[in-house]
Formats: structure tokens, sequence, C-alpha cells
């Protein structure tokens, strides 16, 4: 799988370039900045682009802006956002054009060689993915009567959470040490409490599961 | 002073019954000359209000003045004696008095000619009805000087053509004609460029002198046509005359009388007064509308208004005219006013004396004024600073610290992956750091969220407060009704206020959920945060409302709290938008 890097610490950049080597993906290039980075997606088609949130020149949400674009001129290149904050707003926007082929992470996630290559491998397969802490907030927050989440039981909303981060329901039974079956049952409960509409794609559960959450 | 006084209206009662015995026994009358009643009329009057304003205002000129133009006038009537030292006499300083009278008018009130053309019309006057009539007597006598019968003789006579000398004559009175009305336009034409208070301290005198003036070249006018209407014409300008200086000394009496003002003016600042109170009252006090107070500021040593506007004491020669309150040696204050009032000193004098206290008093204020409109900027300064300083604390953090961390972290996951099996002791110790590797970022982003949000920056208040609530340790409930960015300062002290008060409600509260509500209404950001809880905070020192109130009134915003016990607490924050 052949990936672009797009960072403008040189250290982050190069140990990112590193790590992926060493997972063993194609890296095709890094890039310093956003139109750096856009410049060598289009020159390699890039299977998967990863970009930093925060880049020059004005250090704000220049990784968002160049996902969007790479998004709207190359719709099949999976794109991953590392952000070293959790913003669930700049997840959200993220997946709002759409979760195929797309990733929120914190940047440290990348420390952990499993963890990156399965992410960037299912983002590169179309699937999407979403940091734990982003979703720990969207799922976790307003405890109170009139939310439906409360009626979910404690293994639904830990089932949630695994679902809003993009994971198939192999990878979650495998997680809870429980049958894909039980988690099919789990997963059709929360649908149902939460009046979502059933689909069975792994990753359009995710564009499901954040719209709720974010429409609350 | 006194004896002056008496010796000169003892003088002054023997010239006027002289001049009058003079004016009923003349010869041969001709219209332009005074009869006994207006001799004594006009004598009288301009050496009565003369030695009154002399009294009145001895530092005036204006006194002596009409007390001489009066003296001259009687002296003019020497003209009818038959001795020819006092005809001669007589005749040369007949007309010397109008000189007294130009000066009068132009003068008035200060008493000093103002300007070259001033000066000029009174040397060119003095030319006129001294020069111009010694000049005809050097040729002429008897009817040549206009003289109808039983005239003194001329001593001074040198040539003989009377046909000359009444040429001469002819052309003092043209060139009286010019002067006259030059001297009205001029009067006029100052009356009319003159400020209110100005106005009225000339308008009598000015309405006199004009009259007298106007009838003067009646009269003249009328003599060089040979005097068609007889004596009329100069009854009327003796009339006017006598009013000169009756205007001159009412003037100077309604002054007296506007002190009495001064007694309205105590009473006025008995009561309570603001600082407009003050200024009003001073104003009406000394009638001059366009008065303006300035309070002297030790610590600047300046001149400062009510409203913290330095002010320049007004050059000399300025429009504006200045007068400085002192109190036990200190000043105090400073009034611009009209510069008429500076020939009212007295009135300005007790004014400020009547309201040394009040003016005392308003000075402290006006200072204290000053010193929080000083300590509000220093304390938005600082919060400005803060943040300033927070916002390169979150940078450095981002882009050194956290970043060197991450990149830590990624050695330590490349290393585990390059562990040989045969090493697998190892694994579980780089597995351990790269973890409290991980809880080690965690700590450092919530840190420097904490110290400076960007998300605030990039994506504005309600976005950013909607984050906030979401990873509030309770239910919180967001409303925002805000569709504009709001200066950078506004929106951070809103942000600061809304994670403080989240952070307190559930430190404190014992609440289930909170409210937050933000609306703008185009001038006022109004921020409210209301829980559920136990209600009892209050703004104590040290407390982390005080900090709330602190960020707040830095922005001259105001902070309210209402928590009764048992009943949750309701934090309100109105910040204006500047």
């Amino acid at each position: 799988m052949r990936v672009a890097v797009g960072d403008d610490a040189v250290i982050l950049r190069e140990g990112l370039a590193r790590l992926l080597q060493e997972a063993g993906f194609e890296v095709v290039g890094v890039a310093a900045d956003a139109d750096e980075l856009l410049e060598l997606v289009d020159r390699s088609e890039p299977d998967v682009a990863i970009v930093d949130i925060r880049m020059p020149p004005t250090h704000t949400d220049e990784g968002l802006r160049a996902a969007k674009a790479i998004r709207e001129a190359h719709p099949a290149i999976g794109i991953l956002v590392l952000s070293q904050h959790v913003h669930a707003r700049y997840a959200i926007e993220l997946l709002s054009s759409g979760t195929d082929g797309v990733g929120y992470l914190l940047k440290e996630r990348v420390a952990d060689l499993d963890e990156l290559s399965a992410s960037v491998r299912r983002i590169g397969q179309g699937g999407s993915v979403l940091d734990p802490a982003v979703v720990s907030q969207l799922v976790g927050r307003r405890r109170q009567a009139d939310n439906p989440l409360e009626h979910l039981t404690d293994r639904e909303r830990e089932v949630l959470a695994l679902m809003a981060e993009g994971r198939s329901n192999r990878a979650i039974a495998e997680r809870l040490f429980v049958s894909e079956h039980t988690v099919e049952k789990h997963i059709k409960n929360i649908f149902g409490t939460l009046q979502l509409p059933h689909s069975p794609d792994d990753h359009r559960r995710v564009l499901a599961v954040v719209t709720y959450l974010d429409s609350e | 002073m006194r004896t002056k006084f008496s010796l000169l209206i003892s003088a002054a009662i023997a010239a006027g019954i002289g001049a009058t015995y003079l004016a009923a026994h003349a010869g041969a009358n001709r219209p332009t000359e005074p009869g006994p009643y207006e001799t004594a009329l006009v004598g009288a009057a301009l050496i009565g209000c003369g030695l009154a304003s002399w009294r009145a205002r001895p530092d005036n000129r204006l006194g002596p003045v009409m007390v001489v133009t009066g003296f001259v006038w009687f002296a003019g009537l020497l003209s009818e004696a038959t001795s020819a030292p006092l005809y001669t006499i007589g005749v040369a300083i007949e007309y010397v008095f109008i000189c007294g009278f130009i000066y009068i008018v132009l003068s008035f009130p200060s008493g000093r000619l103002r300007g070259t053309l001033d000066k000029a019309i009174v040397l060119i006057a003095i030319a006129g009805s001294l020069g111009l009539q010694v000049a005809a007597m050097l040729w002429g006598s008897g009817s040549g000087l206009r003289c109808g019968g039983g005239c003194g003789d001329n001593l001074i006579q040198v040539f003989h053509d009377n046909r000359l000398a009444l040429a001469l004559l002819d052309l003092q009175r043209a060139l009286g004609v010019v002067l006259t009305l030059t001297a009205i336009g001029l009067l006029t034409y100052r009356w009319l460029r003159a400020s209110r208070p100005q106005r009225r301290e000339v308008t009598w005198v000015l309405i006199a002198g004009n009259a007298t003036l106007l009838a003067l070249t009646f009269t003249v006018v009328d003599d060089l046509l040979g005097n068609p209407l007889t004596s009329t014409p100069a009854k009327i300008w003796f009339a006017t005359l006598a009013l000169v200086p009756i205007a001159v000394i009412a003037t100077f009496a309604r002054r007296r009388l506007a002190r009495g003002s001064v007694a309205g003016l105590v009473v006025q600042l008995g009561a309570p007064t603001g600082p407009a109170d003050l200024r009003a009252a001073l104003a009406r006090a000394l009638g001059d509308p366009s008065l303006e107070l300035a309070y002297w500021f030790p610590a600047e040593a300046r001149y400062v208004t009510g409203d913290g506007r330095p002010v320049h004491k007004p050059d000399s020669g300025s429009e504006r005219g200045s007068t400085f309150v002192e109190r036990d040696g200190t000043p105090i204050a400073m009034l611009l006013h009209d510069p008429a009032l500076e020939y009212n000193s007295g009135l300005v004098q007790s004014v400020c004396a009547a309201a040394g206290l009040a003016l005392e008093n308003e000075r402290l204020q006006a200072e204290l004024r000053a010193r929080l409109v000083e300590l509000n900027a220093s304390r938005g300064r600082l919060v400005e600073a803060t943040d300033a300083e927070r916002r390169r604390i979150e940078r450095d953090l981002h882009d050194g610290t956290q970043q060197r961390l991450v990149s830590i972290a990624m050695s330590l996951g490349l290393l585990e992956s390059k562990l040989a099996p045969d090493q697998s002791g190892a694994a579980p110790i780089v597995r351990e750091a790269r973890t409290a590797l991980t809880l080690a970022l965690e700590e450092l982003r919530e840190l420097t969220q904490g110290i400076h949000p960007t998300l605030l920056v990039e994506r504005g208040l309600p976005v950013a407060l909607e984050e906030l609530c979401r990873r509030a340790g309770l239910p919180a409930h967001l409303k925002v009704d805000l569709d504009v960015r709001l200066p950078d300062q506004v929106e951070t002290a809103a942000y600061y206020f809304v994670s403080e008060a989240l952070s307190n409600a559930v430190k404190h509260s014992h609440g289930n959920e909170v409210r937050v509500e933000v609306s703008y209404d185009g001038h006022i950001l109004t921020v409210e945060i209301a829980d559920d809880g136990i209600g009892g905070a209050s703004i104590g020192p040290g407390s982390g409302l005080r900090g709330l109130a602190d960020r707040v009134e830095a922005l001259g915003g105001q902070f309210t709290v209402s928590s009764p016990p048992g009943r949750g607490t309701r934090l309100k924050a109105e910040i204006p938008c500047a």
C-alpha cells in the first residue's frame, strides 16, 4: 500500500515515514506543508495520505483543508488526519463529507505500530477510523433523562463506541471477547433504540452514529 | 483719592457754571452751538459718569477720559467769550471733545484702543478737530470762522483770507463725516463678530455711540448745506452725546448687578451637583454659555477636563480667556471663558471664590474618574498580555515538547517492532514506557487546551463552547444565539468564563446538569450559566468566581452571581463589544 505523509515538523514526518516503512508500507514522499502535500498527492496518487492538522502558514487547520481538497480532487485516496488535540468538531467536519476512507487520530496513536498499520490499511480499503478519545467525548456526554443514549446498556454503549471508531463486527467481537452473533444482536438493539436506519456496511455506520451524536 | 474727587467735582461745577453762563449769553448763536441746557447736560453727564466710572474701576482709563472730555467740552464754550485770549483758546479747542467721544466708543469696554485703525481714527480726529481749526484761525477771523457777529478777536491770525479759512473748515467737516462713518462701520462690524457675552457687554454703548456719530454726521452735513434744518440736528446730537457716558456707567453698574448672581450660585452649589451641573451653574452666573472647566491634576502637572481630556492654557490674544482658581496656594481649576469676561474680573473672582469648594470637590472626583479609567485600561492590558502569553506557551508546547514526546513515542514503537523474539523480556518494558508516554501526552494535551483554546481562534465562540460542553464533566446544554465573530478579547473572556464556570459547577455544585446560554444584541454579549446544584456560591477573594469577575470587569463588563442555598447557581456576564 502506498502512502504520502504531510507534517511540518521534520522529526515527526521522518519518524512517521520510517514507522510506515517498517510496517511494510511504501512511502511515496513526505511534504512539509499543505501545498506540497497536494502536489505530492497529484503526482504520485498514493492509496492513503496522512496529514497533520496544524501546518504552516497559519498553524490552525490547514491539514483539514488539505484533506478536503484531496477528497474533492481524488475521492479514491484515503485520508488520515493527525491531531494533537481532541477536537470532535474537526472529526465531524472531516466525516461530514463522507466516511469512506477517512480517519482522525491523535498523533501519539502512531507510536503503536500495529494500530497504525491497521488504521492505515482500513482507510486504504475505504473504511473509517475515529480516535477513541473523540468517540468517548461524543458517546460519553450528556447523561440526562431525555437522551436516548441513556436507554442503552453499558455493553451496548461499548459496542456503539467501537462502531464509531470504525471497527468491524468481527473486531468488536474480538475486543469484547464475545461472538460476532452477539455483536450483531447488540447493534440491532442500538439501532432500534436510537432509531437509526440499519446499514450493512461497517463504515457507513460511523457516519450514522456520528451524525446522530452530533445532531443532539 | 477722596480729595482728588472733591477737587474735581468742585472744578467741574465751576467750569459748568461758567460754560452754561457763556452759552446763555452767547452773542451770535449759530445753530450748531450748544445752548445753556445742552452745555450743562452733556458736561454733567460726561464728568459725573466719568467720576463714577473712575471710582468703580480705577484701573480703567475710560473714567479719566470721560472726565477730561467733559472739561474740554466746557472749555469749548470759551469760544463764546468776549475776551480775546479766552475766545482764541475756545475756538481752537471747540471740537476737540469729539475726539474724546470717539476714543470712548472705540475703546469701550477696556479703555484701550485695540488696533491701528482705531488709533488712526483717533489721531485723524485730533488732526481734523484741532489742526484744521487752528489752520483756519491762521487765515480767518469773524465771519471767516463762521462767527455771525460780536465775536472776540482771533489772536493767532497771521494772514487775511476768510475764503481759505472757510474752505479749511468745510474740509474739516467733510473729514468729520468720513471719520464718523468709518467709526460706525468699524463698531458695527465688531459687534457682528463678537460673542454673546461680548455683545451684551458693548450693546448699550454701541447704540449710544452710533446714534451720536450718526447725529454728528447729520449735523455736519446739515451745517455744510447752510443749516436748512436750523438747530434741530444739533439738538438731537447733543442729546445723544449725553447718552454715551450714561451708557458706559450703566454697563459698569450692570456688571455690579451681575455679581448678585453669585449669591444665586452659592445657593445652587448647596444642592448636590454633578460635573455638568457645576459647569452649567458657573456658566449661568458668569453669563457665558461657552464656559469650560478644566481641573488641575498634580500627578501629571496639567489641566484636564472632567472627561479626562488634557487642556492647554490659551495663548494671550487667543479666542478664549482663562481664569485660574487656587485654594490655599494650590491650583484647583482653570476656567476657559469668553475673553469679554476679562473686563469683568471682579465678577469672575467672586464666582470662583463662591465655587472654590465645589470646584475642589469636582477636581478630586475628576481625578478619581481619570484614575479609574487608567486602572480599567491597565486591567485590560494585563488580561491581553496574559492571553498573549498563554498563546505563546501553548504554541511552544505544541511545536516543542509535544512533538518531541510524540517522536520519542514513535522511536519506542519502532524499537518495539524491532525487538527480536529472544529479547522478549524487553518488550513489556518498552510497551510500559510507551504507555507512560501516551499518558504524559494526554496530560499535556489537557494542559495546553486549558492554557489556550485553539479551537476558539480557529472556529469561533459557538464551536469552542460546543466543544467545552462536550468535554464537561456534567451534561451541559448549550444555546448560542450568535452568528458573528466578536473582538478576540471578548470571545476569549466569554470562553474562559464558561470554562471556569463549568468546572466550578462540576467541582462544587453537586448538580445534575448545567445550562449555558449565550446571546448577542449587537452591543452586549450576554453569557449565562446555571446549574441545578446546592447554590450558596459567593464572590470572595481567592474564589474562582473572583477570577471570572476580574476578566469580565476588565472589559468593562458586568458580572452577577445569584446562588440562593439549595436552588442552584446562576452566573451572568454581560460584556460590551466596542
